[in-house]
């Protein structure tokens, strides 16, 4: 009896996987899974200091760390992700409110350049993370995502995924002017 | 002629058929009726050639540039060369999912032409028509190939210069043959299981579909690879992505059953593991096909995905892995029989090696899926990436080869080869005068002394089984050369792995990197050999100009080994910048030049690298890969099936 048993403990270790894939799935499509609200480690924490290499001065650095004196934002991008393109229209916008830091996310530097040429560049600065290692040092989940920093370097909120015209209004413009009648 | 409508009615047919290919041969079995059964194999032959129409109508449709189907304007652009018109039709999820099925078709013909006709047979092709069932509805309902556009556009919107690339055009072919290969040792199995005689003649059968599935996973692993070293212009070859895992767990297992099925086909133990490696390997093809459709994992390639597709593929997965392995725990215990080799037997090294493998796929696994889970159960969102891998996949590996070397040197049952003794001597004393030559001379990392010690102990031990086998000092060699296939497509196979070990050691240990801003005329050293830069010329292409860089490269005593010249080219057309990278590819390693950002006045960044025998990475995949074909030749055998129904 004990023998038979132990055939089915492959599929026993499948069943397990696969309720753990339907609930995720199932949580998805309710919409109750939503992959832009994303809490992060670093949610209240000093950012992660990250220094990379200049896209748009080949002798420069970008650094972000906890030295500045006004609320940032840092906003991962590439060329090859469709969102990003979707998103241009509200980091524009947002633009105008606060600076923006774009870090290139495993991308080429032309095709971030052509990229920013085709769909506006909204950042004061860019960093090419090429290898993707200040992605993983910030945790990041997929391209597009963007974090808002208070001047002092907490991180402070994270978002997954393009912003759209409903978390621009609801979200990102309430929590900057918030930010900024501190 | 060959309208998309075509195309789309061909598929619906094949789906009709599979339905067909799996009641009436299924009806026939439970009557014992053979003129039903006889039907699987017409079946199995109408639903091919109709997947195969169906795939030259979207083929035409992309030659002649149809942009009225919605696939070939979103994929495709009038200005492509014709090549990158044709494998366009694969670059994307549509087209590709009807590859994977045109590959199920292509193998299900070679079945039904290959096998001699029997009860396994016909069960095999109940069963492959379930799987093309499913792939079909898949492809149907979610994903048709074949949707047109009104109103069709003036032209394309695929013409991207990076995606013009002949390694990503036939990288996802040779996957998928792959792929697709071990679903046949998945059905073989389960008609095996069903049936319940798993038997040597079972094995020889399937251990032809298994090897010949492997090759061609490894070939097209190996194509990513290589794909993913010259074009990204990253330098690495391997990034430990969900999507590079996804093939690689597939193929471990492969690997797996690889080893297991000689030792049913030898001696008709492991029996009912090597059913459950031939549903585990083919359901990690599954994951590795879908794990970036499903909206389930989101990796970097993977954002846009379309969760109710996910919800479809989780059924294909309930029904192609959960009914399977219900079926094993049924049958599992009724197949195979007591176990009664010797501690120290040539089964007990490839149990050992199906251990290790198994092992190492879970590594693999676990990291992929982690975030998920910890997802779920926490919230947190994580990204797994090499530091883990490296920490918890390369000390399995290591102690894997540590075996490796001893496993072919045991016979079946019980003890060692006579040239096992000088064969281990040899590579033991190779590999501990490694450790100690290189502990004094160089400042090599433990791991890095341990990796290259395990490679000559590997290495070793096939070179001494080769030699004190061969005994070539001794008269009459001619006769010891006579060994089978399966023996010297072990040997070129195992020193596969040698070579790509050798290579993937070589390149990170000892890389040399020189990241530079300098103005014309100016000397960079890059290890012993140095670099002269003689400014930047433009060039013109056939539909781009090129910035291109003129280096010369000088060994150390200042002789001139060659040019390199990197460039970035301008597409007008498209308004792009694609950087092409300067190879000088040699045995001995590659030089590779990438040239940066910079004009006349500031000077220009070129990043320079050289990464000592590299291409032995992909040299010695290539060798697994022709090892394995190698061993699929057989002597012509005069001897009559035994499973051949008397008609």
């Amino acid at each position: 009896m004990a023998r038979s048993i132990t055939h089915f403990l492959p599929l026993i270790l499948f069943a397990i996987l696969a309720v753990i894939a339907a609930i995720a799935l199932v949580m998805t499509l309710s919409g109750e899974r939503k992959i832009s609200e994303l809490p992060s480690a670093l949610i209240g924490k000093p950012v992660p200091v990250t220094e990379l290499p200049s896209l748009t001065d080949a002798q420069a650095f970008v650094k972000i760390d906890g030295t500045g004196n006004a609320p940032y934002m840092v906003n991962f991008f590439a060329s090859w992700c469709a969102p990003c393109r979707a998103e241009a229209p509200a980091l524009a916008i947002l633009a105008k409110e606060i600076d923006i830091i774009g870090i290139a996310y495993k991308d080429k530097p032309e095709d971030s350049r052509k990229f920013l040429a085709d769909f506006g560049n909204p950042y004061a600065r860019i960093g090419i993370d090429n290898a993707g290692n200040a992605g993983l040092d910030w945790g990041v989940y997929g391209v597009p995502e963007t974090y808002i920093i208070s001047a002092d370097g907490i991180v402070l909120k994270r978002h997954a995924g393009p912003i759209d015209g409903d978390n621009l209004r609801k979200i990102f413009l309430p929590f900057i002017a918030s930010l900024k009648a501190q | 002629m060959l309208s998309p409508e075509i195309g789309h009615f061909c598929l619906i047919l094949a789906l009709v058929t599979s339905v067909a290919q799996i009641i009436l041969p299924t009806l026939g079995v439970l009557r014992a009726d053979t003129r039903l059964t006889t039907t699987a194999e017409g079946l199995q032959i109408i639903s091919s050639i109709a997947i195969f129409i169906s795939f030259a109508s979207l083929l035409y449709a992309f030659i002649v540039s149809d942009f009225s189907v919605q696939l070939v304007a979103s994929h495709s652009h009038s200005l492509k060369p014709m090549i990158y018109k044709i494998t366009g039709s694969w670059g994307n999820h549509e087209g590709s999912l009807l590859l994977w099925i045109v590959i199920l078709g292509l193998f299900g013909l070679l079945f039904v032409i290959r096998e001699a006709r029997a009860r396994l047979k016909t069960l095999t092709l109940i069963v492959m028509g379930g799987i093309t069932l499913a792939f079909l509805a898949f492809s149907l309902f979610t994903s048709n190939p074949f949707t047109r556009l009104s109103p069709a556009p003036l032209d394309g919107r695929g013409l991207n210069p990076v995606l013009q690339d002949i390694g990503l055009a036939l990288h996802p072919p040779m996957l998928y043959l792959g792929y697709v290969g071990l679903s046949m040792a998945f059905a073989i199995a389960i008609a095996g299981l069903i049936i319940g005689q798993v038997d040597k003649n079972w094995a020889r059968i399937t251990r032809f579909w298994v090897v010949l599935a492997w090759s061609a996973l490894t070939a097209g692993i190996a194509l990513g690879s290589w794909w993913a070293y010259y074009e990204l212009g990253w330098g690495g070859w391997w990034f430990w992505d969900p999507v590079e895992n996804a093939s690689l767990m597939p193929w471990l297992a492969a690997t797996a059953l690889l080893h297991s099925v000689i030792v049913v086909e030898r001696r008709e133990q492991m029996v009912s593991w090597t059913i459950l490696m031939a549903i585990t390997a083919f359901s990690l093809s599954l994951v590795g096909t879908f794990i970036v459709r499903s909206g389930l994992l989101t990796s970097v390639h993977s954002f846009a995905s379309d969760p109710a597709r996910g919800i479809f593929i989780l059924f294909i997965l309930l029904g192609a892995v959960g009914l399977p392995l219900f079926l094993y725990g049924l049958r599992a215990g009724k197949i195979g029989r007591a176990s009664d080799y010797h501690l120290l037997s040539r089964e007990t090294g490839l149990i050992l090696n199906n251990y290790i493998l198994v092992v190492s796929t879970f590594i693999v696994l676990i990291g992929t899926l982690y975030p998920l889970g910890l997802e779920l159960f926490t919230g947190a969102k994580i990204t797994v990436g090499a530091p883990y891998f490296d920490a918890a996949f390369n000390p399995v590996m290591g102690i894997g080869i540590l075996f490796m070397a001893i496993g072919p040197l045991l016979v079946w049952r019980r003890g060692l080869i006579a040239s096992a003794r000088p064969a281990l001597y040899l590579s033991a004393g190779g590999a501990l005068a490694g450790i100690i030559l290189l502990l004094v001379l160089s400042g090599i990392s433990v791991t890095g002394i341990a990796g290259i010690a395990l490679t000559l102990w590997l290495g070793l031990s096939i070179i001494g089984d080769m030699v004190f086998r061969l005994r070539p000092w001794q008269a009459g060699m001619g006769d010891r050369l006579r060994l089978p296939a399966t023996q010297w497509g072990m040997w070129l196979a195992h020193f596969g792995m040698v070579i790509f070990l050798t290579g993937a050691l070589a390149s990170s240990l000892f890389e040399r990197e020189n990241i530079v801003r300098v103005q014309k005329g100016a000397t960079i050293p890059l290890g012993t050999e140095t670099l002269v830069f003689d400014g930047v010329e433009a060039r013109t292409g056939p539909n781009y100009v090129t910035e291109t860089a003129l280096l010369r490269l000088f060994d150390k005593d200042g002789q001139l080994i060659d040019g390199l010249y990197p460039e970035k080219r301008f597409y007008p057309a498209e308004r792009q910048t694609t950087t092409e990278a300067a190879i000088r590819t040699r045995l001995s390693g590659d030089h590779y030049a990438v040239l940066g950002d910079g004009d006349s006045d500031t000077g220009y960044t070129l990043r320079l690298y050289h990464k000592p025998l590299v291409s032995w990475i992909w040299f010695g995949a290539v060798m697994m890969a022709c090892g394995g074909l190698i061993a699929l030749y057989r002597r012509p055998n005069k001897a009559v099936n035994p499973l051949v129904e008397a008609r």
